[in-house]
């Protein structure tokens, strides 16, 4: 098991390291730089080339490829992560502040594509080619089809002209006011959750549409255990491993999603602080928030590996 | 007999004798109140509610808190309550030039001198006095800023050569020539140019991009901030001011400006007030009962630049055809719900000095609804130059933005239909554009520029100076530079009028870019917001301070 706990994580720290990389050159070679952000129209272009380079350099981005790189891994080791060329802000704090909503958000979705994807699942597998297994697959076609950031708007949309409502413009953690901090994420969590939630579902039933074949399923049947029983301690745990799977790399979407859900949501999250960064070209705020959606990534999928070998033995010994 | 005739040398000696004492114990009196003295200063209303919150939505964060060296509504429209100028804009009109913290001026008869008389007792946030040095060091960063700080006002006190501070509440500014008065005043009531601390400013080393709350006198004062959220402040009680603000609290939040987000920020009561609205935002406010809706011209012109250096672009024909093919009105509309904008020349339309917009558009070829008369223009100058086939293969460089993306594929497509002309659409981010066109990599390039003053001689010099720095089409025009410098110093009005009116006339037949339109700015509140109405305002730059502002509920 140590073996194999060390080989998941030497190769999550590879793929980190790579996608630092490309972060990091992708960032350096895409034309454009902060200087209109910072003073605007009129200021960018009154600017001689001898102050555009002098504050280039006080920014940091005219010193070599490779001290730059070194110092960003430097800022990660010690956890500082930076400070944003704007507004001189920590870069740890901005995700300190914004990242719980975020969490939330991913974790609310996580929940609520179980909630409806497993049940969902479950009724369509058991009830083959029914009208609930109709209805069920054609809704999950359609959460699958339609994007979440245009799922977002038509929401924010039907809130504000049906319902006069609008949700609070800045952060309020849940331990501020739960109540407000609930308005927040919900709906972000909801588009989200139902997108994925389609995908548990469809991957659900054919698991399950597999597994009910198999000889144990049916001998306890023919012992007379409930339908339930049958499908809960039988069916269900044996056919969850490639939908676990399936979460972890959901998570994943979840995770890019959330960007321009928050977006259309106008919920102050971290999606939201990397739009803004990215149209500001905050380069050091990007790529820090970048690398943390790719560290939260490889461990949820690490996590994801591990928790397959827990759920069946047989992988830890491979 | 006169009556001087029957005062003696006795009752003469009595009656200067108290005239005398008079003058000396009036000197000696405590002097008046500095805002009651001064009558054109914004006084306190006593009909207006006092207290509450005002909830304000404006722009996305500033990308830092140096407010001189900024150029965008950013930083304006959060920070400037904080702050005050030396004379300012009349917040009830937003055009009469009024006092500020300098209670009066005076300008010498030559122009070459102005002289402010300063306030007395007023304090910045942290306690210390306002005198005469904070002016003096504000102003000499402006007029030429330390290495490392660039300001985009700085060229509009390049006349000024001394900055004199003659006793803690006297100031005086020397210029090497006159200027006309409108754009002096104007310059010194730019929304841009707060007085801040000299100690500020050395404790700074002169530039105060990454220091948040740096102290003002302004009505209101730093209470907490959220970055990319919210700026709160609080009423300042020791304003100089007596009796404003009237909020007690002012909520500033950074929501992207035409967005759909800060729309329903506003529509749904969680803001008072919205600036930058989108069209379909702002309409819907118009509609609902307890709403207001304004809109105002804004200093940024949208424009079509030529490359002036690449053939056949240089010719004036060329330009000019391709200036008259464009259907503006149409453009106006192809934009309609995603930007406010109005039809005007190579001049702000709506400003004193150029052609009015009512006489511009019914007369005026290239302006007017019907395009059929320029369009044969167009095509006659086309011939005239040996292009009545047509030219074809121009890179049009298209700044990445809704607006600009509209705009191309309809400019390609009428100069293609009017005059056979082809382009090929190269869109690029923001920055990227400016690098190109500074770099002279294009054909045809569409972008805004904008100005701090809507007086000519302010743009005049950056947009269409040879070698000015927003002049993208390297466009040069002797006649035009000769006309420009002598309107820069023109001191009459009336002859500066005539002289803006010839130098329209040049760049109507010689275009050193094809102004496709100007921007306006909608702006929307609940009713229970009183004491401002910005329909009569120049711009978002110069009122932005909610001072004379108050909440009814």
């Amino acid at each position: 098991m140590r073996k194999y706990l060390l080989r998941r994580a030497a190769f999550g720290l590879s793929t980190l390291i790579g996608v630092s990389l490309i972060i990091f050159v992708v960032l350096r070679i895409l034309p454009g730089d902060p200087l209109v952000a910072m003073f605007g129209l009129e200021g960018f272009a009154k600017l001689a080339p001898d102050d555009r380079a002098r504050i280039m350099e006080d920014l940091g981005l005219s010193d070599p490829l490779p001290v730059q790189y070194a110092r960003w891994m430097h800022d990660i080791t010690t956890g500082s992560l930076g400070r944003s060329f704007f507004r001189g802000e920590k870069v740890s704090e901005i995700i300190l502040h914004r990242g719980p909503l975020s969490a939330e958000i991913g974790l609310l979705a996580v929940l609520i594509s179980w909630l409806v994807g497993l049940p969902v699942g479950i009724i369509s597998a058991f009830r083959p080619n029914s009208l609930s297994d109709n209805v069920a697959r054609s809704l999950s076609i359609l959460f699958l089809a339609i994007p979440g950031f245009w799922l977002g708007m038509l929401i924010v949309l039907a809130t504000l002209f049906w319902f006069n409502y609008k949700t609070p413009l800045v952060v309020v953690h849940l331990w501020q006011d739960p109540w407000a901090n609930l308005q927040l994420i919900v709906g972000p969590a909801i588009v989200l959750g139902l997108g994925q939630g389609a995908y548990i579902a469809r991957m659900a039933r054919s698991c399950l549409l597999e597994v009910i074949r198999e000889d144990y399923v049916r001998t306890a049947r023919a012992k007379g255990l409930k339908e339930a029983l049958v499908v809960m301690r039988h069916a269900l745990p044996n056919a969850l491993l490639p939908v676990i799977t399936l979460s972890g790399i959901l998570m994943g979407f979840v995770l890019g999603g959330s960007v321009a859900v928050e977006q259309a949501f106008g919920v102050p999250g971290l999606g939201r602080a990397l739009v803004v960064a990215v149209i500001e070209r905050d380069t050091i705020v990007v790529q820090n928030l970048v690398m943390l959606y790719a560290v939260i990534f490889v461990f949820i999928n690490v996590a994801v590996d591990l928790s397959y070998a827990w759920l069946d033995p047989r992988i830890r010994y491979r | 007999m006169s009556r001087h005739a029957d005062l003696d040398r006795r009752t003469f000696l009595k009656r200067v004798g108290a005239a005398g004492a008079g003058a000396v114990i009036a000197s000696r009196l405590p002097a008046p109140d500095p805002a009651s003295a001064q009558d054109a200063t914004v006084k306190a209303d006593p009909s207006a509610r006092r207290g509450g919150t005002l909830r304000f939505g404006v722009h996305t964060a500033p990308a830092h808190f140096d407010v001189h060296q900024s150029g965008t509504v950013a930083n304006i429209g959060a920070q400037s309550p904080m702050y005050d100028y030396l004379i300012r804009r009349d917040p009830r009109d937003g055009q009469t030039i009024i006092p500020d913290l300098a209670q009066r001026w005076e300008i010498s008869p030559d122009g070459k001198k102005y002289t402010f008389h300063l306030r007395r007792g007023v304090k910045f946030h942290d306690g210390a006095d306002f005198t005469a040095e904070d002016v003096k060091a504000t102003y000499e960063r402006i007029a030429s800023p330390p290495k490392g700080v660039v300001i985009p006002r700085t060229p509009l006190f390049s006349a000024v050569t001394d900055i004199v501070a003659l006793d803690p509440y006297r100031i005086e500014f020397r210029l090497k020539e006159a200027r006309p008065r409108p754009f002096m005043l104007g310059a010194f009531a730019s929304g841009w140019n707060i007085i801040v601390r000299k100690k500020t400013l050395e404790d700074n080393a002169g530039n105060l991009r990454q220091v948040m709350a740096y102290p003002g006198t302004g009505p209101f004062r730093h209470v907490s901030r959220k970055d990319k959220e919210i700026w709160i402040m609080e009423r300042n009680p020791d304003y100089w001011n007596k009796g404003l603000p009237y909020v007690d609290r002012l909520e500033v939040y950074h929501m992207p400006p035409f967005s759909p987000e800060l729309g329903s920020a506003l529509l749904t009561g969680k803001l008072d007030y919205g600036r930058l609205l989108d069209p379909v935002s702002w309409r819907k406010a118009k509609e609902t009962p307890g709403m207001t809706a304004a809109e105002f011209p804004q200093s940024v012109i949208q424009a079509v630049f030529i490359n002036n250096k690449k053939a056949p672009l240089g010719d004036p024909r060329v330009r000019r055809a391709m200036h008259l093919a464009l259907d503006r009105h149409a453009l106006v509309d192809v934009v309609r719900d995603v930007a406010p904008m109005l039809v005007g020349g190579f001049v702000y339309p709506f400003h004193e000095l150029s052609t009015p917009a009512a006489e511009l558009v019914s007369k005026r070829l290239g302006y007017q609804k019907d395009t059929k008369a320029a369009v044969q223009e167009a095509k006659r100058l086309m011939a005239e130059a040996g292009h009545a086939g047509g030219i074809k293969n121009l890179t049009f460089l298209v700044r990445d933005a809704a607006t600009f993306k509209l705009w191309s594929v309809a400019i390609q497509a009428m100069l293609k239909e009017t005059l056979n002309i082809e382009t090929n659409l190269r869109t690029v981010q923001i920055s990227q554009w400016f690098e190109e066109a500074a770099a002279g990599n294009f054909d045809l390039g569409i972008s805004a520029i904008v100005s701090t003053l809507m007086d000519p001689s302010d743009y005049f010099t950056a947009w269409y100076g040879k070698d000015g720095p927003q002049n993208y089409s390297n466009w040069t025009n002797p006649a035009f530079h000769d006309l420009a410098s002598q309107i820069e110093r023109e001191a009459d009005d009336g002859r500066r009028k005539t002289m803006v009116r010839q130098a329209e006339e040049i760049l109507e037949k010689d275009p050193p870019l094809l102004p496709v339109s100007y921007e306006k700015i909608y702006d929307a509140w609940h009713n229970k917001v009183r004491g401002q109405n910005p329909s009569t305002f120049f711009g978002i730059y110069d009122v932005v301070r909610w001072d004379t502002v108050w909440v009814t509920s």
